[in-house]
Order: C-alpha cells, then structure tokens, then sequence
C-alpha cells in the first residue's frame, strides 16, 4: 500500500522578512508570491500522489497556519485541494487544533471543500479504504496535556489480518526535544512498541518542518513542510512517498516539491576585493526571486568600502524575494583618505576627522552625511 | 577698493556732478537735503549690480524726473592690484565702458565690461563686507553683520596670529560656513524647533503608534477568540458534567417518590382509620346522652311531683293564717270606727268654742276702733283751735326781738337823757312815804333817797303834799328828742305787733309758743289714736267689724273696774275736760279670757280624739293591707299548686313514654358497648399513626421535593450552559470568517517595518543633528578665536566716547553681546540708541582698521549719528581720527549737518551744490530723444557720447 505523507503546510502564514506591503496593504509581493508558492506546493505533491498511485495522502497537522486565517486562504486551500485525486485526510495540529474554532469545521471550508477530503478531527481509526485504516491522533486543544499519539496506541489491539494501519500523529519526539515539562511530547519507544507488535505499520508525524527519520526505525517519520518556511530548516520542502505492507516492511522516499530557499550566508568583508567578490556571488544566485538572503557579514571597512558595501547590497535587494544584511559584524573605520576625499577646508575639515575618529555608528552616519552635504556643494 | 572719483549725469534730480574722495582718511560730503548725496551711494550700486540693458525698478527710480535722458553713472577706483574707471548708462542710448589702467590696461564694452568688472570685484573685494560696512540713510546704525566675511577673517587670522602656512586658511572657514547651513536644514527636514519630530520622521513616528495601535487590536481580536475556545471547552466540560448529575438527581428523585407515594398511601389508612375511630365516639357518645337523658327524665318527674307536694302545703298554710287575718280585720274596723266618731265629736266642739272667742275678739275691736275715732276726732278739732291760737302776730320771735332792741333803745335814750338833765334826789324823811312819780308810787323809806332824773317833765306827787312838777331846761332839748324818737319807734312797733307794750308782746309771744307745743301734741295724739291709719280706714274698719258681729248676739260686754280709766295725777297738757271725759262714752271690753280657755281646751280634746282615731284607722288599714296581701299569696300558691300538679302529670306522662319504648337497662346496656367499641376503634388507629411516623414521612417528604428541586435547579443550569454555549459558539463562527489571524500577521508586519523605518529615520536625523552639532562647534571655535582682536579694536575706540572703564563681551559671530561701563553691564538690546549707535560705528571703524588695506571696503555712513550728543560727537570725531591713525582705509560721510563732523579732521570736504541742467537742458532733452529714438533702431543699443 502507498500512501503519500506530509504535514506542516502552515497555509496562511507569512514571512515578515519577506516585507509588509505599504501601509494599509495586506501583503508585499514576495509574500504574495510566497504564498502562492506554498499552494502551488501542495498541488505538486497531489500531483506526486496521482502519478506514485497512492492510496491516499495524510497530512499530519498544521494544515493551516492558524484557525483564524481569513476566508481567502481557506478558499485557495479548498481550490489546491480540489485537484488531488486521491483521498485526503487532514489532521488538526498544533496550529490549527480540533477546538471550538477549527478552521476545517468552519461554513467557509465546509461549502468549498471537496468530498475526497476528510477532516480528522475525532480522534481514533479511520478506514480510509478496505484494509487501509488511519489512526488519527487529532489535538483537540492547542496544549494537550498527554502524549496523543501514545494515547491512541494504548488504545488499540493489534490490526486484523491484512489491515494496513497507518498513524497520523503531530508534535515533536522525545529524542528531537527531550522536554520534560512538555506532557505532550511523543514518545518515540511507544511507536516503536505499537510498530513492534502490529498494532501500527508506519507513524507519520508532523510539526517538524525539516524532513526526518527516526535513527534505525524509517517508520517513524516526519515528512517536513512542503515549501520552506524558515531558515532554521535544514531539508525541507519534500513529501513522503511510502510504501507499507501488512506484514510491517516499509520504504520511504522523500520527493521534492517545493521550489524556495532561504539559505544563510556568511562572507568577510576587509577590501576592496571581498566586495567585488561578495558582488559575484550574490550575482550568481540561482533563482534569486525564489530566495530569501539572510547575509551575515564581518569585517573592518573605510568609509568608501562601506559605501561600495551599501551600494552593493541595495543592487541586489530588489532581485532576491528577501535580502537581509546582518553588518553588526562589521566595523567601519574611515581612514585619513575619507576625509581628504571630502575636499573640505578650515573648521569643516575639523569636525569631519572629529567624526572620523569618534566610534560610535551615528558618528560615522553623521560623517556620511558630511560626505554628502561636501559633495552636493 | 577705494573710490577715487564718481561722476553722476542725469541721475536723479543730479544734471552733472563729479566727485573726488581721499584716497585713505575721511571725506566729508556736506549739502542740503535732496542735494543729492545719497543718490551718489544708490549710483555705485547700480553701477555695479545691474547691466546696462536693465529695467528693473532701481534703474527706472534713477531716470531723472521730468526728462527724456538715460541716468549715467561712472566711478574710477583701485582694487587690488588693479585701478579702474567704470561707466555705464541705463535706459537710454546704453552703454558700459571698462577701462583697466593697472596692472595691465584693458579695454572693454558692454556685457564684457560688466562681466570683467564683477570678475575683478569678486577676485580683490568682499562685497558682503563693503555692504556690511555701509550705514543707510535712515536706517538706525546698529549691530553690523560682520561674522563670516573673507577679508574679516583673514585680518581677524592675522591678528589673531594664527594664520600660519599650514592653516587651511581663513577662506576656507568662510566656505565652510554653508556647509554649517546645510546640515541644519537637514536637521529641520527631521526637527523642528525644541527638537519635535516633522516630516520624514514624524510621519515615521506616527506609521509606528498606528501600527502598534492595529496590532494590537487585532492580538486583542485574536486573544478573544482563544478565550472564546477556552470558554467554550469549559462550558461543554460543564455541560458534561451537569447531564451526569442530573442523571444521578434523577435516580434520586425516583427512589424518593416511590418512598413518599407508599407513605402516602399509608397516611390514607391512618386518616381511615381516624375517622373510624372518630365516627364509633361519637355513636358511643349518643348512647350515653341518651342514658343521661333518661336519668335527667325520672329525675324531673319526681322533683315536679316533689314541688306539687309542697305546693299544697304551702297553700294549706296561707289559707289558715287568712281566715284568722280577716276576723281580726273586721274588729279593728269597728274599733276605728268608734274613734273616729269620738273625733268628730271632740272636733265640733272645738270649732264651736273658737267660734265664740272670734267673735268676742271682734266686739272688743269694734269698740276699741269706735273709741279712737272718736278721740282723734276730739283731738283734731282740739289741734285746729291751738293751731289758731298759735298763728297770732306776736308769734314771730325776731319781731318781739327787734321792739325789745327798740325798747332798749328808748332805755338808752331816756338813760342818756337823764344824765346830762337835772336830777331830783328824794330823801325820805318820815318813816315811809309813799309818792308817786309821774304816776307811778314809791316808797321811801326813812333815810333812803332817791334820785330821779329831770329828763323831762317829771311830775312828782306826794300825796296829799304836794304835787311837784320838775321840767328840764332848753339844755336837754336834743335828748329828749332822740328819747321822744326812739319811744315813737318803740310806739309804731308795738302797734305794728298790735300790743300795747314790750311786755304785752313778750306774753303774747310765750302764748303762741305754748299753742305750737299744745298742736304737736294733739297731733301726736291723733296720730297715736288712728295707729297710722287715715278716719277713713278706721272707719271702713269699723263698718267691717259691724257687719260680722250681729248687734242681736252681741254679748252684754264684761265690764272691768278702772281699766283704760286715766290717773288724775297723770300729767299732761289736757286740762280741757272735753278731751279727758271721753272715754266714758267706751264700752267696757268684754273677758275674753275664759273664752279663748275653753277654746283651746276643745281643741286639745279634738285633737287628742282625732289621733286616737287615725291610730285606729291605720291599724286597721294595715290589717287590711295585710290581708289583702295574704289573700293574693294563697291565689298565687293555689296557681303554683296548679302548675305544679301539670308539671309533674306531664313529666310522669313522659317518663313512662320514654320506659314503654327502651328501658332503662336497655338504654344502659347500649351505651356500655357503644363505649368499648370506641376504645377499641382509637386503639387500633394509635397503632397506625405510630408506625407512619415512625417512619418520618415529613422528612422523606422534604427530601422528595429538595431533590424534585435540585432536578429543576440542574435543569435551569444546564439552559443557561446550553445558552451562553450557543452565544459562545455563535461568536466564535462569526469570528471565524473574519480572518482575524491574518490580521494580526499583517499588523504586526507592518509594525516591523514601521519600526525599522522609525529607526532609520531617527538614525538620520540623529546623524545630521550630530553632525550640524558637530560643525557648529568647531565653527564657534574658530570664531572665538576671532573674537579677541576684533573685540580688542572696538573697545579701543570705543574707550574714546565711553572712557577707560568700558569692557565690551563680543560673541564668536563677532556681534557686541553686552557693554559693561564702570562695571555695570548692560546687553546691547538694552542700551540706548545713542550708545548703539557709537558702538556700531565704533565696530565698523574697527574693522575698517583691521582689514588690510588691500582687502578693504570703504566705510560709508550716510548721516548717522543722529542720537549722539553734542559731548559724545566730539569723542565720536576723535574715534574716527584713531581709527585712521596707523591704517589706511577709506570713510566717506555724507551728512546735511555738516556740524556734527565738523571736528574728525576729514582728510577732505566735498560740499555739494545743487546741478540742475541748464537752460537748454529743455532743447537738449529733445535733442536726447530724438537721439534716444534714432538709438532705438541700433541693435546694439548704445554710442559713445562725448
């Protein structure tokens, strides 16, 4: 039996770095077209599970960023929704949990949403097709007091003879954050007991955006988020193609469908020539639109360097969906040839190496400022 | 620069005028008002300022009035190295002419001229000085601007001392001055005056408080939603566990009303049994009433028969003691009869002895009233005679009183007669002779003598002797007169009183008293006999008392000896016989005495009879009384008697009824059982009623209806869960559409950014702050470096007007802060015009003075000094010769009071006349004009002219 598994597709959420739109405007245009990148992400993957021949797709929570997103998310969701062509179940999730206000229990969703869609919001086995079950272990509140996914377990005997049970499961494992003040947190020797004795063949998991296996026990995953949706992930943007049999063998095979980065970069700024260089590189980005930059950059730099630097970063903030600069790292030090460069004469000259040698930024933005003032004459 | 010589042509009211300057020290241009000294300053800058094709409103103002001519100006000056002669000529016929003598010659036209002249000013003058340090007209000589001029501040440099080689130059500060304004107006493109926010960063300011104000309001819209989702799990929570206990209530309540309805059944039978109980009472008690009823029955029977028993004897009685009453009765009748006849006996007789007293009494009274009337009658007529005898004349006592006054008067009159006349002395000489004196005899005795008066004729007659008649002499003729007069009126007196003499009179007046006295008395008597009364009354009286007493009955009246008889030694005035004999013509009154004995003797016997007689009348009366009373008891017991005897017939009657239809064992039996099952009855419900209570129906009652209420009280909860679950819910679709999480996202999106444009804004505006802070600081350090020398010449000069005490504090745009004068310091705004203005002619010499001599600008002052005093004048020319001493600069004063500068020892004195335009002026301003229009034509636009 294959079924395509995937979680965390947070519709509805926004990134702030990818800007506000101007005052009074909902979103910025990278964020509008992130947006659209993010359902454009989940029709790929219904479009992977027509072309795998799954049986059907779970999604394990957080299909929504939130209960209250408005009624155009839910309504673009319902759209993307509309060209699977396999059974879909939706789990609540942390984000969006199975409480009095659940998006997917709401008119809007319910006029709009397709029948192959099934909302799990009750918590226990759910026969997807004959010999197919899925076990949802739904949130019911946003703080959850016990570990569901366990909770569920105990509740089960072991599957029939040739039933395939699959459990659909959201919130993080012990092993990836070992809390202890966390009651909801997953045991993961629980999984493996229900797996060892048959009462579950496969623990698709969701809240983690990265995609992930439990060491030595593949059945136990998380499929990660289909677009990227923040810079702390290490590999997301995949679903889950698995393959499970009664008899508990499993394959997984992650499949990618997300198309965004937000990537990390770090360089050192000292001369002339790391400029040009940092220039390079950022000219060389692939699909600078689809990219969301976070630059850390270090170094010592003149005043003229520093200019070259601001001037090289705002080339190629318009080109990438997000470009920002963390220069913290960077000092900026004007040396006697910035002042000379000012071509300024009696007290003028005076106060410009005064500001020159002060440390603090706002000196050095006054001495900018004097730079522009002196050239403007 | 210094002006050499300037040539007006047709410049205002100017025809032609040329005027030479000193080329260093004062030159002094004096004239009448309108003379046209301040149209020579206007000239050099139109000289300077406009090119020659200009029409702008100064150039026009130049035009002279009342002619066709274009106004010409032309100036020779040296500027630096170089020394030149500039002409230009506006409106008409225009032209510009340069004329460089020095260092090289050149010769210009035109715009090139003009172009070339202000190259050259710009390269040797500071124009902004030249104009600094110029004094209007009418303008009040004040503060000069004089901080950031070039040649200033290189004299300040010099002087300061620090104008080394490697000094950017004084220059440079200069140019750096604009630097210093542009950073400020780019600090108020973020700042406003007290540091307030406009613009960019306002409206910065603003994007974040709108901004963080949606934010939060829509975290708070969010925030409701979840405390809606809490509420809502709470409620169905609630609602849960309300079902459950309303389910337990429920069981509760069933349980309790199956125990209440069993009780209640068995109440039911306690209250059956109760009436039971109640119904064999009452059957009990109706047997024993009738068992008393029959009791009470033969008890009356025999009590009635008992009573008519006693009835009988009772009447036996009475009827005795009657019978012996009424015999007693009729004794005692015949006995008061008796008494009362004796009475009336007794009584007659009294009445007749009264009878006959009456009547006595009234006889004697008769009699009595006849007597008295008579008397009266006797005594009234008796009164009218004395009163008669009383009314005579003499009766008058003042009458007899004044004739004894006459006749004493006589006495007198006679006495006095006597002794003034003769006297007869007598002298008895026998034993007794008798003679008589004019009538009247005497005797003398032997040895007696009498003497008489011879008054008057005295006639003394001894009988048988001799007659003697002794007359008086004439002598005595008036006292015998008044004798003869008073006698007569004695005489008429006595005539008038109707007696003879005094003593007449005298008796008669005593008589007539005694009859008043002997009337009084009668009257008195009259009044005595008639008691008050009138005859008449008496007499009516009478006439009564005569009618009641028949004369034939009338008794022979008992005569009683010497009763009413008067005494004969009585006393009394009746000495007539007719008033005392009366009372002989009385009848003796009758002894009434033994009559009115007897009479009161009958009556005691009457009266003792009548007693007698009402006693036994009133015995009997009461006999009878008692009798008759006797008589109505035996009636009233012989009715009783009847009563009774029914009473106890018919209670008999009744009694043996009542025995014919249940006896008296019969009756008792009943009862006797009636009562057993009574008790029996009670029993058996005691023992009910105590087992229901011992089971507490009340408290399974109240625990039935708490627990019904605990159920409606459950019920009512679990509505008003249900409602605010519905309200809850309702919301909660409602906020559900609205998107309020999206909301949030882009609030707070747009609050990051608004931040982070806040934040860059402010960065901007801090750094231009830092930044203008920063110039303007280095600048007023290099300023107060300016400062001392500039401050150091001022107060040099100034010391002239002020004396040695003054102190002046100048600040780093070299403007004159305050003036301390004999150490009292007072800020520039505060002082007087005079002091302002010396102070700032004192600044500009100074920096004349100070300023190179090829740098230099001159001084011009256009009447100033207006508010100085004569004193202060004198110091003032004194400043201007220190200010030229050691310096080489030029000062030109233009005044219309040449006084006021008569003493600063000007270099030269220039006295302007008026220029008007000669006579032909008229055909040359045609000429002009015609020239003008012929010059129109010229594209040029301009010609030499001579």
């Amino acid at each position: 039996m294959r079924f395509v598994h995937t979680a965390d597709w947070q519709l509805g959420m926004t990134r702030r770095f990818l800007g506000a739109g101007r005052v009074g405007q909902a979103v910025g245009e990278a964020q509008a077209r992130f947006a659209q990148a993010r359902l454009d992400a989940v029709t790929a993957l219904g479009r992977v599970a027509a072309e795998e021949g799954a049986a059907f797709v779970v999604v394990c929570g957080d299909v929504f960023e939130s209960n209250l997103v408005g009624p155009d998310v839910v309504g673009r969701a319902c759209e993307a929704l509309r060209s699977f062509t396999v059974p879909v179940l939706l789990l609540p999730g942390n984000h969006d949990p199975a409480d009095a206000s659940l998006v997917m229990r709401r008119a809007d969703f319910a006029r709009r949403c397709p029948p192959h869609v099934t909302v799990l919001d009750r918590p226990g086995v759910h026969e997807v097709a004959p010999g197919v079950e899925v076990v949802a272990a739904t949130w019911a509140t946003k703080r959850p007091l016990s570990d569901l996914v366990a909770d569920r377990l105990r509740a089960l005997d072991p599957a029939p003879e040739g039933v395939v049970r699959v459990l659909a499961g959201h919130g993080a494992v012990d092993v990836l954050s070992p809390d202890d003040r966390n009651p909801a947190v997953i045991h993961t020797a629980e999984c493996r007991a229900a797996l060892a004795d048959g009462r579950v063949h496969y623990v698709a998991l969701g809240d983690r955006h990265s995609t992930w296996q439990l060491h030595g026990e593949p059945r136990i995953a998380y499929s990660g988020a289909p677009e990227v949706t923040s810079h702390e992930e290490t590999d997301p943007g995949n679903v889950l193609v698995v393959d499970v049999g009664a008899d508990g063998a499993a394959s997984v095979r992650p499949v990618r469908v997300g198309r965004w980065a937000f990537v990390r970069e770090h360089a050192v700024v000292d001369t002339d020539e790391d400029l040009a260089a940092l220039d390079a590189r950022l000219d060389a980005l692939d699909a600078p639109e689809r990219t969301a930059l976070r630059l850390v950059l270090e170094g010592t730099v003149t005043l003229r360097q520093r200019a070259r630097l601001d001037e090289v970063v705002e080339a190629h903030a318009p080109v990438l969906a997000a470009l920002e600069v963390d220069v913290a790292g960077v000092a900026t030090r004007p040396d006697d040839a910035d002042v000379e460069a000012l071509g300024l004469t009696g007290f003028a000259a005076d106060a410009a190496r005064e500001l020159a040698e002060a440390t603090d930024p706002e000196a050095l933005d006054a001495l900018a400022l004097l730079h522009r003032l002196a050239v403007t004459r | 620069m210094r002006l050499l010589r300037i040539r007006l042509r047709d410049f205002r009211g100017v025809h032609d005028r040329e005027v030479h300057l000193a080329e260093s020290g004062v030159t002094v241009l004096e004239g009448e008002n309108e003379v046209g000294k301040t149209s020579t300053v206007v000239a050099l800058d139109l000289l300077i300022d406009f090119r020659d094709d200009s029409k702008a409103a100064p150039v026009r103002a130049a035009a002279p009035s009342g002619r066709d001519a274009g106004p010409e100006v032309e100036a020779e000056f040296v500027t630096g190295p170089y020394r030149v002669v500039y002409r230009k000529r506006w409106l008409r016929r225009r032209l510009t002419e340069l004329t460089v003598t020095g260092p090289s010659t050149e010769q210009l036209t035109g715009r090139e001229a003009h172009d070339r002249l202000l190259a050259i000013l710009d390269e040797t003058m500071d124009r902004d000085l030249w104009l600094a340090l110029r004094v209007e007209q009418h303008t009040p000589l004040g503060q000069a601007d004089l901080g950031g001029h070039d040649a200033l501040t290189r004299a300040l440099d010099r002087a300061a001392g620090g104008a080394g080689a490697e000094a950017v130059g004084p220059a440079a500060d200069a140019a750096a001055e604009g630097l210093v304004e542009r950073a400020l107006a780019e600090v108020r493109r973020y700042l406003g005056g007290h540091g307030r926010p406009v613009g960019p960063l306002r409206e910065a300011g603003e994007r974040v408080a709108a901004a963080r104000t949606e934010a939060e309001v829509a975290a708070a819209s969010v925030s409701e939603v979840e405390r809606d989702v809490e509420l809502r799990a709470d409620l169905d929570r609630e609602a849960t566990a309300l079902a459950e206990e309303r389910r337990g209530q429920n069981d509760r309540v069933r349980e309790l009303e199956d125990r209440w309805s069993a009780l209640q059944a068995r109440q039911q039978e306690v209250a059956t049994s109760a009436e039971r109980a109640e119904a064999a009472r009452e059957r009990a008690g109706r047997a024993t009433e009738r068992q008393d009823a029959r009791a009470r029955l033969v008890a009356a029977a025999e009590a009635a028969e008992r009573a008519a028993d006693q009835a009988g004897r009772t009447l036996a009685g009475l009827e005795t003691g009657d019978h012996a009453r009424r015999e007693d009765l009729a004794e005692r009748r015949a006995e008061a009869d008796r008494a009362v006849a004796a009475s009336d006996a007794a009584t007659a007789a009294a009445r007749a002895a009264a009878e006959a007293l009456t009547l006595a009494r009234d006889r004697t009274e008769l009699a009595d009233l006849r007597g008295r009337l008579r008397r009266a009658g006797t005594a009234e007529e008796a009164r009218r005679e004395a009163a008669r005898a009383a009314g005579g004349p003499c009766a008058d006592a003042a009458a007899v009183d004044r004739l004894e006054g006459l006749d004493r008067a006589v006495v007198q009159a006679e006495a006095e007669l006597a002794a003034g006349a003769a006297t007869v002395e007598l002298t008895g000489t026998a034993a007794r002779t008798t003679l008589a004196v004019d009538g009247v005899e005497r005797e003398i005795d032997a040895g007696g003598s009498t003497t008489l008066p011879v008054a008057d004729a005295v006639a003394i007659d001894v009988p048988g002797v001799v007659r003697m008649t002794v007359r008086p002499g004439l002598d005595g003729a008036a006292a015998r007169r008044r004798v003869a007069e008073a006698r007569a009126a004695r005489d008429e007196a006595c005539t008038a009183l109707g007696v003879a003499d005094v003593a007449e009179a005298r008796v008669a007046l005593r008589t007539a008293g005694e009859a008043a006295a002997r009337v009084r008395e009668l009257a008195a008597v009259v009044e005595r006999e008639l008691d008050g009364r009138s005859l008449d009354d008496v007499r009516a009286a009478i006439a009564v008392l005569a009618e009641r007493v028949p004369a034939e009955v009338a008794p022979e009246p008992v005569r009683r000896r010497g009763a009413r008889r008067p005494a004969t030694d009585e006393p009394g005035l009746f000495e007539e016989a007719g008033l005392l004999d009366d009372a002989s013509a009385d009848p003796e009154p009758e002894d009434l005495e033994p009559l009115r004995v007897e009479a009161v003797r009958t009556l005691d016997v009457a009266d003792e009879a009548h007693r007698e007689a009402r006693g036994a009348e009133e015995a009997w009366r009461r006999l009878d009384a008692s009798v008759t009373t006797a008589g109505a008891e035996v009636v009233a017991a012989r009715t009783a008697l009847a009563v009774a005897r029914s009473e106890a017939d018919r209670r008999a009657a009744e009694l043996r009824d009542a025995r014919a239809e249940h006896t008296d064992e019969a009756l008792a039996a009943a009862a006797t059982d009636a009562l057993a099952r009574a008790r029996r009855y009670e029993a058996d419900h005691e023992q009910r009623a105590a087992a229901l209570e011992a089971d507490d129906p009340t408290t399974v009652e109240a625990l039935y209806a708490t627990a019904k209420r605990a159920v409606e009280s459950l019920s009512s909860r679990t509505a008003d869960v249900e409602r605010r679950r519905a309200e809850v819910t309702g919301r909660l679709q409602v906020a559900g559409g609205e998107g309020r999480h999206d909301r949030l996202v882009a609030a707070r999106s747009e609050l990051a950014a608004a931040e982070r444009e806040h934040a860059s804004v402010s960065r901007r505006a801090a750094a231009a702050t830092r930044l203008h802070e920063t110039l303007a600081r280095r600048r007023d350090e290099v300023r107060r470096a300016y400062v001392a020398p500039f401050r150091r010449e001022v107060e040099r000069l100034a010391r002239i007007v002020f004396g040695p005490s003054l102190a002046l504090e100048v600040d780093p745009a070299l403007r004159i802060v305050s003036r301390t004068l004999n150490g009292v310091t007072v800020p520039f705004d505060a002082l007087s015009s005079g002091a302002k203005e010396q102070l700032g002619l004192c600044a500009r010499l100074a920096v004349a003075a100070l300023v190179d001599a090829e740098d230099g600008v001159p001084v011009l002052i256009d009447d100033a000094l207006g508010h100085s005093d004569p004193g202060r004048l004198e110091r003032l020319a004194a400043v201007f010769g220190a200010a030229a001493a050691g310096s080489s600069h030029q000062v030109v004063v233009l005044t219309c009071t040449p006084a006021r500068y008569r003493g600063i020892g000007a270099t030269r004195t220039v006295t302007l006349n008026p220029s008007y335009p000669p006579p032909q002026a008229v055909a040359d301003a045609e000429q002009d004009r015609d020239d003008d229009e012929a010059g129109s034509s010229d594209q040029d636009g301009f010609r030499e002219t001579g």
